[in-house]
């Protein structure tokens, strides 16, 4: 950071306006209906089978819950994404608004075949400054961070969104191109960047 | 030879006898067998002499005779000559150690010390090239001066002032250079420095800043702080330094060390304390001008922390003895460029720098009424235009927050309602714009868009603030506030986490505590007025209601109000033909029981009430409601009881010991004569209603004293009731009276029966086992109610370590290998009643529990069953005939060991690791579907195990791949293979994969869990395994599972490397 930062009085978003997902309530479960300050105070009363020895009757055979399946999503990836760190500044992403939910987009691959499982993830990058030079970096991050945690049939595009950057075309061929992202990541000051900004991921 | 000649001869090379020798001779001198002069005299021929090392040896020899001279033998006029003697020779050895000697003696004067000096000062050339040892010696000789004698120093002036800085010019070492810094500190506060300021302050900023590392093993224990004290010390010593020091400080601040930068940040905040007002006052800006770098492009938090310190240090400075606030003042000059540069951050308060403006408001505007106030002035009135003219909610909620700053540090310059303190003399300039927060802050909480949860929140803080600053608001300004709280609280839907409403519960406890008169007034009648007189089972809105309530009434008199409407409402229900549901009344009593949970009740005044309104008023009941003399049957509810018997418990705990005698009486009979009510115990044949009432009466057992006398049916032994129990405890087929009479049994057994009875309890255990466990191998089976009831009893024995816990034990592990595959396996499910925490048979209420129960349970078991089931492993081959009548033993001798391990602390699990990581390994591997609670068992302890001790513990057991694989193939998502992977236990194998991966918490030290130096990570062999096998997991079903999986990938690509870091520091 010894250089002059390219922004430095950028926007920040409150951490509590950041969308995330809201997990629905325990609700409809018999038994189990204390969620609130009395549960502590009420332990072991209701449910006495922690010492029962007839089976382990808890919410574990729950079967219905269990094979529910949860697809993978666009809040997931946001959850992915967000918690980098601006290499500039020890701020996320999110809080940042380079990357916000409406921007990230899951589709087909291969629309043509129905049955295909292939996703595409395409996350767009808005960077707090239109002539920010370190937004290559910033998408590389992004990518990193995606190709780590993303099982391989996603397929990862991070782009600049367009209109917010001054050279955003260059930058884009060079997020798209499977070469050069590859060479950038055997670049050892560069990885080091990186892994700094991902240090903070949760 | 002559004793000088002995004594030249001898102290090289023995201390002890030139000691002795210097003795002796002064023994003489002292019985006037020989004159000192004669002493003097004999030195004749060695002082002169061409070699130093004689001389000094010779005057050594003075010392030593004078040194072991009584203090008063000298006469004033010995003390000249000898003075003049040693100052003339000061250059020689042992002269210093002689001046030394000699101007502790009360003869010794001021013009001798100004003699003394005045060689020291001298001759200050040679003494500077002498050993650090001497030199040590020559400054303690000033330093003793400086504390016996400062006068005479003192009178020397700026000779004496030179003098001591040439002296010290050069010194390096730390110890002469502690006694330096404490010498040349007296010089500068009491000398006139006036011409040789300069002078003196490089003398000692030379060292700054200081570098110094103490070697390993340090004799002296000098630090780097402690240098750093004293030197700062000196810098901060004189005013007229400032001109040297100011500058030259903030200079350092260009260092890219930020230990050098902290260094002067510290010295400058000692320069600010300590220098004069006036002075401080003159480089005020020059100060802020530099700082303000330091905090608005904050580089290291900490150097924001202490550049922020300087500034509020110098606005306390300039408040001295301000009592009229004017803008002529030395503090309105700082104070003006800084809420000019604030403001201009603040222009866009949503953006990043308005958070450093924030903080240096804060922290300057704390320093002082005077500071505060012309912040104040200047800063509120403009951000209050900029918040009518903002356009959007982000901007408006910053500027919420940067007035909540103020108001906190109004919060600490005139405190809360609560504070004792004094007030200040000036009037809270925030007082002006009352009108104007109150009404900005109210419509921000109650006018937006409800949606804007966040804002609502900083709005709400920001009110809650300004309702606790002391005097702000009148009572009827905070009711307005209450009335909102209460307001969002019970009309407004919840929405998304809940934020909104959390806050007010916690605002509106706060205010208990500075306005209880208003809770009481405003808010408890809205809320106990949303209460129905009973609940028809439809909705539970009630609860929110009772638990705000109960989060409201930590206060006493907002307690004691509680306690009796809730009492109130409760006695209505129970008077209805019609209750509804049982929960309503249940939760009304849990309310009551959290409250008191959370108030010392002992100091209770009211406590004889509680005593009388719930405990014996409730219990009389409670048994009109068991024989059916009741208009319903809210009180022979289970859940009901419960909840009842903790809250008499509770409140029993606390009574004076005649009361809890009286209790004592009416455990089974609950306060209810015998014609109305027949206890449980010898009871021919109780209904359910009836037996049920056990549950109050073990809850009344367990908070009596373990003394109690008064207990019925203990005399003149327990046993008739202990066999009574335990027949109902076999026979009870009810869960909730089944668990109060196994608490029940447990608690006679371990609490009060007396040592020397012990063998009754035994001898009853025996009586519920089946004769032939250990001798042959006939079939037995035994019902569950049994088993329980046999490990409940010898819970109460083993926790206070009867004499035959061990036999217990091993009886116990005997009924796994029942052939009878049920008996087997009920029994391995009560292993975990053993250890289990219960919250009645509990320290609080009194139980036996011995500190090393747990340890003797877990040592006497582990081998034990490591043995058995090694015996197991190798029985089931093909040519067994009675194998498959067996296959259940060893699944039971697993879960019966996730079930201690469960409720045994990591601590203990440790040093018998090499014996329990293959069992913990075969647990892994079993498969079926009712195997999944000693599979997750075992994964927390696992998982317990890798987080305190990393993977090296493991690795010493030599079971990494083994572990890995069994943690891959549980962590996958597997439906096909039939496989039963649980996605608690997917999450709980990755998590364990995961800590693998990470640094020990445990471990204090900073060896990475990974690559010792040195040393592969064991982990290598398997990184490629790991990664490939969780690339799989991320694409599981569930959600956890994806995302434990995320971070296990990351720390395995992260932390495990081919080779360890180059510098780790």
């Amino acid at each position: 950071m010894e250089s002059a930062m390219q922004n430095s009085n950028p926007t920040i978003l409150n951490i509590a306006d950041l969308p995330t997902r809201l997990y629905p309530e325990p609700s409809g479960k018999s038994g189990t209906r204390r969620v609130g300050i009395f549960a502590s105070t009420d332990s072991s009363v209701a449910d006495p089978s922690n010492f029962a020895v007839s089976p382990y009757a808890s919410a574990e055979s729950d079967d219905d819950v269990n094979l529910m399946e949860e697809p993978i999503d666009e809040q997931e990836i946001y959850d992915l994404v967000s918690t980098i760190s601006d290499p500039e500044h020890p701020i996320s992403l999110g809080a940042l608004a380079v990357v916000s939910l409406p921007d990230i987009e899951i589709t087909p691959t291969l629309p043509e075949v129905p049955g295909s499982l292939v996703r595409t993830v395409t996350v767009l990058i808005t960077p707090t400054i239109t002539h920010c030079s370190l937004a290559t970096v910033i998408g590389l991050g992004v990518r990193v961070r995606l190709e780590q945690s993303l099982p391989p049939r996603f397929r990862v595009d991070v782009r600049i969104k367009e209109g917010t950057h001054s050279t955003a075309e260059e930058v884009n061929k060079q997020l798209a191109d499977k070469e050069r992202v590859a060479a950038a990541l055997e670049n050892g000051t560069l990885m080091g960047v990186i892994a700094k900004m991902l240090e903070t991921c949760q | 030879m002559s004793a000088l000649q002995t004594f030249l001869l001898v102290v090289d090379h023995d201390k002890q006898e030139a000691k002795q020798i210097a003795e002796r001779i002064a023994q003489d001198v002292e019985s006037k067998k020989t004159s000192l002069i004669d002493v003097v005299q004999s030195l004749g021929e060695y002082i002169n002499d061409d070699d130093a090392i004689l001389r000094g040896k010779a005057v050594s020899y003075l010392t030593a005779v004078i040194r072991a001279l009584p203090p008063k033998f000298l006469s004033r006029q010995q003390i000249q000559v000898l003075t003049t003697f040693f100052s003339d020779r000061i250059e020689d050895g042992g002269a210093v150690a002689g001046l030394e000697t000699l101007q502790k003696l009360d003869r010794f004067n001021k013009a001798l010390a100004e003699e003394v000096a005045q060689a020291i000062f001298e001759h200050f050339q040679e003494l500077q090239s002498r050993s650090q040892s001497q030199r040590f010696q020559v400054y303690t000789l000033l330093n003793e001066l400086m504390i016996n004698h400062r006068a005479a120093l003192h009178d020397m002036g700026d000779h004496s002032l030179v003098g001591i800085v040439d002296l010290m010019t050069g010194e390096k070492d730390p110890r002469n250079l502690m006694l330096v810094f404490s010498i040349l500190k007296v010089v500068m506060m009491e000398w006139d420095v006036s011409n040789h300021a300069e002078v003196l302050f490089d003398s000692v900023y030379n060292y700054f800043p200081i570098t110094f590392k103490p070697p390993p093993n340090d004799p002296y224990g000098i630090t780097a702080v402690d240098l750093k004290g004293r030197l700062q010390d000196c810098i901060s010593a004189n005013s007229q330094f400032a001109p040297h020091a100011i500058p030259a400080l903030l200079d350092k601040l260009d260092s890219t060390s930020p230990n050098v930068k902290k260094d002067a940040l510290n010295a400058l905040i000692a320069c600010v304390k300590l220098y004069d007002p006036n002075t401080v006052s003159k480089y005020s800006i020059t100060i802020w001008e530099t700082l303000k770098f330091e905090i608005l492009n904050a580089q290291e938090e900490f150097l924001s922390d202490l550049s922020l310190e300087v500034l509020s240090a110098i606005a306390q400075r300039l408040s001295e003895g301000v009592t009229q606030i004017s803008d002529q003042l030395p503090l309105a000059q700082y104070l003006r460029p800084i809420t000019k540069e604030c403001s201009e951050q603040l222009q866009e308060p949503q953006q990043k720098q308005a958070k450093p403006a924030q903080l240096i408001l804060s922290s300057v505007s704390a320093a002082s009424a005077a500071s505060f106030t012309l912040i104040v002035q200047t800063v509120v009135a403009p951000l209050l235009t900029i918040y009518q003219g903002a356009d959007g909610i982000a901007k408006q909620r910053a500027l919420l927050e940067t007035f909540g700053v103020l108001f906190n540090a109004a919060i600490q310059v005139f405190g809360e309602w609560t504070t004792r303190d004094p007030e200040p003399t000036i009037d809270n300039p925030l007082l002006e714009f009352k009108d104007q927060f109150s009404d900005i802050f109210g419509q921000a909480l109650m006018g937006v868009i409800k949606e804007e949860g966040s804002f609502r929140v900083s709005a709400l803080k920001g009110f809650l603030r300004l309702s606790t600053l002391r005097n702000y608001f009148q009572d009827n300004e905070i009711g307005l506030f209450v009335q909102y709280l209460d307001e969002i609280l019970l009309k407004e839907e919840s929405v998304g986490r809940d934020d909104l409403k959390k806050e007010a519960i916690a605002a509106l406890t706060e205010i208990s505590k500075h306005k209880p008169r208003l809770i009481l007034d405003i808010t408890f009648p809205a809320f106990v007025a949303t209460l129905p007189d009973s609940d028809d089972g439809s909705g539970s809105d009630y609860i929110s209601t009772l638990e705000t309530l109960a989060q409201i009434s930590a206060e006493k008199d907002i307690f004691d109000t509680l306690v009796r409407r809730l009492l109130s409402k409760l006695n209505i229900l129970l008077q209805k033909e019609q209750p509804g549901s049982v929960d309503y009344p249940r939760d009304i009593l849990l309310t009551i029981l959290y409250v008191m949970n959370q108030r010392k009740l002992d100091q209770d005044p009211n406590l004889d009430l509680y005593y009388d309104k719930i405990v014996v008023s409730l219990c009389r009941s409670a048994t009109a409601a068991a024989s059916g003399n009741a208009p319903n049957t809210i009180l022979t509810e289970a859940t009901v009881l419960d909840v009842l018997g903790k809250l008499c418990n509770l409140i029993i705990r606390s009574l004076p010991r005649s009361k809890q005698d009286e209790v004592a009486e009416n455990v089974y009979t609950l306060f209810t004569p015998a014609e109305d009510f027949q206890p449980v115990p010898f009871s021919p044949s109780p209904s359910d209603n009836h037996r049920r009432t056990m549950i109050i009466s073990t809850y009344l057992l367990a908070s009596l004293p373990t003394d109690s006398k008064a207990l019925p049916y203990s005399t003149p032994n327990m046993t008739p009731l202990l066999s009574d129990i335990t027949t109902r405890c076999v026979a009870e087929t009810s869960p909730a009276t089944s668990l109060a009479l196994l608490r029940h049994l447990a608690l006679l057994a371990n609490k009060f029966l007396p040592k020397t009875d012990l063998d009754q309890a035994t001898t009853l255990l025996d009586t519920l086992l089946p004769a032939t466990t250990l001798t042959t191998d006939l079939p037995f089976t035994l019902p569950p109610t049994t088993i329980q009831t046999i490990f409940w009893l010898s819970k109460a024995l083993i926790l206070r370590l009867a004499p035959k816990t061990t036999q217990i034990l091993t009886t116990l592990l005997a009924l796994l290998s029942s052939p009878d595959p049920t008996t087997s396996t009920t029994s391995a499910r009560a292993f975990t009643i053993l250890l289990h925490d219960d919250n009645v048979l509990s320290v609080p209420n009194g139980a036996n529990i011995r500190l090393l129960s747990k340890q003797r349970v877990f040592t006497t078991l582990i081998p034990l069953m490591s043995t058995r089931i090694r015996e197991v492993n190798t029985a089931t081959s093909p040519q067994e005939p009675t194998a498959s009548t067996t296959t259940h033993i060893k699944p039971a001798h697993l879960t019966a060991l996730s079930g201690i391990l469960s409720t045994i602390p990591p601590s203990l699990v440790m040093p018998e690791l090499p014996t329990l990581l293959p069992l913990l390994l075969q647990s892994l591997d079993l498969q079926s579907a009712d195997s999944t609670p000693v599979r997750a068992a075992t994964l927390d302890t696992l998982s317990v195990i890798i987080r305190d001790n990393g993977v090296r513990v493991i690795d010493d057991c030599g079971h990494v791949q083994s572990l890995v694989s069994r943690l891959l193939s549980t962590a996958e998502h597997a439906p096909a293979s039939g496989a039963v992977n649980t996605p608690r236990l997917r999450v709980g194998a990755i998590k364990c994969l995961f800590l693998l991966a990470q640094v020990p918490s445990g471990s204090g030290s900073d060896a990475p869990a990974v690559a010792k130096a040195g040393t592969l990570s064991p982990l290598l062999s398997v990184k490629n395994q790991v990664l490939r096998a969780l690339l799989f997991v991320l694409d599981d079903p569930k959600r956890d599972v994806r995302k434990a999986a995320v971070d296990a990938r990351a720390a395995w690509l992260r932390g495990v490397d081919d080779a360890p870091d180059e510098n780790d520091d």
